[in-house]
């Protein structure tokens, strides 16, 4: 890329004071947490690390006004949520259970914590028998992730961000985010992966929507979620619970790690996820999307290699879309030397105000992230500087 | 027309951050009535079902759900009973219970509960009554679950 091509690459940056002011609502909005936390007395340790993810978390969102560069930040928290999500959670469990596996009891007495990934499994029986197939809780208490929880804030990140969810509002997608961005060699050693793959996901849906019906139990969670490592799992008390670990924990080693080391792609995140799937067909209820404006693509194929999550390909570039699949990363956007891609705002004409676009997406966007992310980061550093603090972090 | 649906993005795109906040702001406030509002409850495959009998051994009670064959359609084959005993601190180191599953009068099976070792010995009455599934403490009570044969199917 030359020196002139980098200039123009991404959408046009606000400058400070315009990005200062940009992200002041958010700073604001963002700051509700960790006062609460304050406010409830907890000045502790548990305040402190409130008032670090709050700046942390703020310090990258104003970068992103104020760089005008999106995905290179927004990827940093990302991965930092879904590495502090088993640093706050594995405790939890030992805590709690004693240690990160559920037992047949711990079922037996609700004792498993909702995450999204359920919600298709569970609609099928829930709409025609009002029946939750999962054994977890369903009003918020002290236990982690409540069905009703999850079911409010997935409608909500879904309306307002679509598949969004999935760069912005995912808890476990950071980390292959994480392993798609550590380069072991010069090039990737796995670069053409047929396009076919990217319907795989919908077919791991389809199947598991039909499976967790047929038996009336949460078939994705039992055997193929490959977070179970970085969360809770099932005792390993037959052979059939053992033979369930080994195919979780191949599926997280296979997935989540070496496929996105070889591609340099979030290959959980756009060839298997069911979750990601679904959030793909709620996209069309949404109203952000990114565009690309044909008469500005010099078609240097740039995008389309930077894409994590396999969602570009030729013809994205003849029809100005990307494909179903795309999580609004804007991977693409940084990455365009032209400033051909950005957010677009459905009903409005391509490539008029990208920068409000772009504005009105990060908004309900960063305060998805600064309450689920930050969330979780806090409580993961608050184990932390316990940790320090007293040698333990339970 | 253009105008009318570039007004209704831009009008969209400026809720959705009030959407988003709504939804975190006012979970406290949308929780319960939403569980209200649905009815929904956990699977029987995990609670055990609704308790249809109690027995009273004056120190510790015993509960017998209902037996559980669930499906999305129709009944299973095969299914389960739970039976839980509390308190559990109140539990005498064997428990032993006579089960009429069925309401008719009879019992449909005998059950041997050690209860530090947590191991149950189950003898079966009926033919429909199968196998143990297992022995469980829960925190508030130990539970067994016998496998059934649907006598329905």
């Amino acid at each position: 890329m030359t020196t002139s091509a980098r200039a123009l690459s991404g959408p046009p940056r606000l400058g400070v004071w315009k990005g200062l002011l940009l992200w002041l609502p958010i700073a604001l909005i963002s700051a509700l947490t960790p006062l609460q936390v304050l406010q409830s007395g907890e000045v502790g340790l548990f305040g402190l690390a409130a008032l670090i993810a709050w700046a942390v978390f703020n310090t990258f969102f104003a970068l992103i006004f104020i760089t005008g560069k999106t995905h290179r930040f927004r990827a940093v928290l990302f991965i930092l949520v879904a590495v502090a999500l088993p640093l706050e959670f594995v405790p939890y469990m030992i805590e709690t259970y004693g240690s990160m596996m559920l037992t047949e009891a711990t079922m037996l007495s609700s004792g498993a914590s909702f995450c999204p990934l359920t919600m298709p499994m569970i609609l099928i029986p829930a709409l025609f028998k009002r029946v939750v197939i999962f054994p977890g809780e369903l009003l918020p208490s002290a236990a982690h992730g409540a069905f009703s929880v999850m079911f409010i804030v997935w409608v909500g990140s879904s309306l307002a961000l679509g598949r969004g969810w999935c760069s912005w509002g995912c808890f476990y997608g950071g980390w292959d985010e994480l392993f798609s961005r550590i380069r072991v060699r010069k090039r990737p050693l796995l670069r053409r992966i047929d396009r076919r793959w990217i319907y795989l996901p919908f077919a791991v849906l389809l199947a598991i929507v039909l499976l967790s019906a047929l038996t009336y139990g949460p078939v994705y969670c039992e055997w193929l979620c490959p977070f179970k490592i970085v969360t809770e799992f099932q005792a390993p008390s037959s052979a059939l619970a053992i033979f369930q670990i080994a195919t979780f924990v191949s599926l997280f080693i296979g997935l989540v790690v070496v496929l996105p080391l070889l591609s340099r792609r979030r290959v959980q995140c756009g060839l298997f996820c069911p979750f990601g799937a679904m959030q793909s067909l709620l996209n069309k209820i949404n109203i952000f999307e990114v565009r690309i404006d044909t008469e500005k693509c010099s078609k240097c194929q740039r995008c389309l290699r930077s894409c994590p999550t396999f969602s570009l390909d030729e013809s994205s570039l003849e029809s100005g879309k990307p494909l179903l699949t795309c999580t609004k990363c804007a991977a693409c956007i940084d990455a365009c030397p032209q400033g051909a891609i950005a957010y677009h705002i459905k009903g409005t004409r391509i490539g008029v105000r990208p920068n409000v676009a772009r504005g009105l997406y990060l908004y309900p966007a960063m305060i998805l992230m600064s309450f689920i992310g930050a969330g979780i980061f806090t409580s993961g550093l608050y184990r932390v500087l316990k940790l320090v603090a007293t040698g333990s972090m339970i | 027309m253009n105008k009318l649906k570039s007004f209704l993005g831009y009008a969209a795109a400026i809720l959705s951050p009030l959407i988003v906040l709504v939804s975190f702001m006012g979970l406290d406030y949308l929780a319960e009535p939403f569980m209200t509002a649905t009815g929904l409850e956990v699977s029987a495959n995990f609670t055990g079902g609704e308790v249809v009998q109690t027995v009273d051994h004056g120190t510790y009670q015993a509960a017998i759900h209902r037996p559980v064959f669930d499906a999305l359609i129709g009944e299973r084959k095969t299914g389960f009973v739970q039976i839980d005993w509390a308190p559990l601190d109140a539990l005498p180191a064997l428990v032993e219970e006579e089960v009429d599953i069925d309401g008719d009068g009879q019992a449909d099976m005998g059950l041997q509960v050690d209860v530090a070792g947590e191991e149950t010995a189950l003898t079966a009455y009926a033919p429909w009554v199968l196998e143990m599934e297992g022995t469980y403490r829960l925190p508030e009570s130990l539970a067994v679950r016998v496998t059934l044969r649907n006598p329905n199917r």
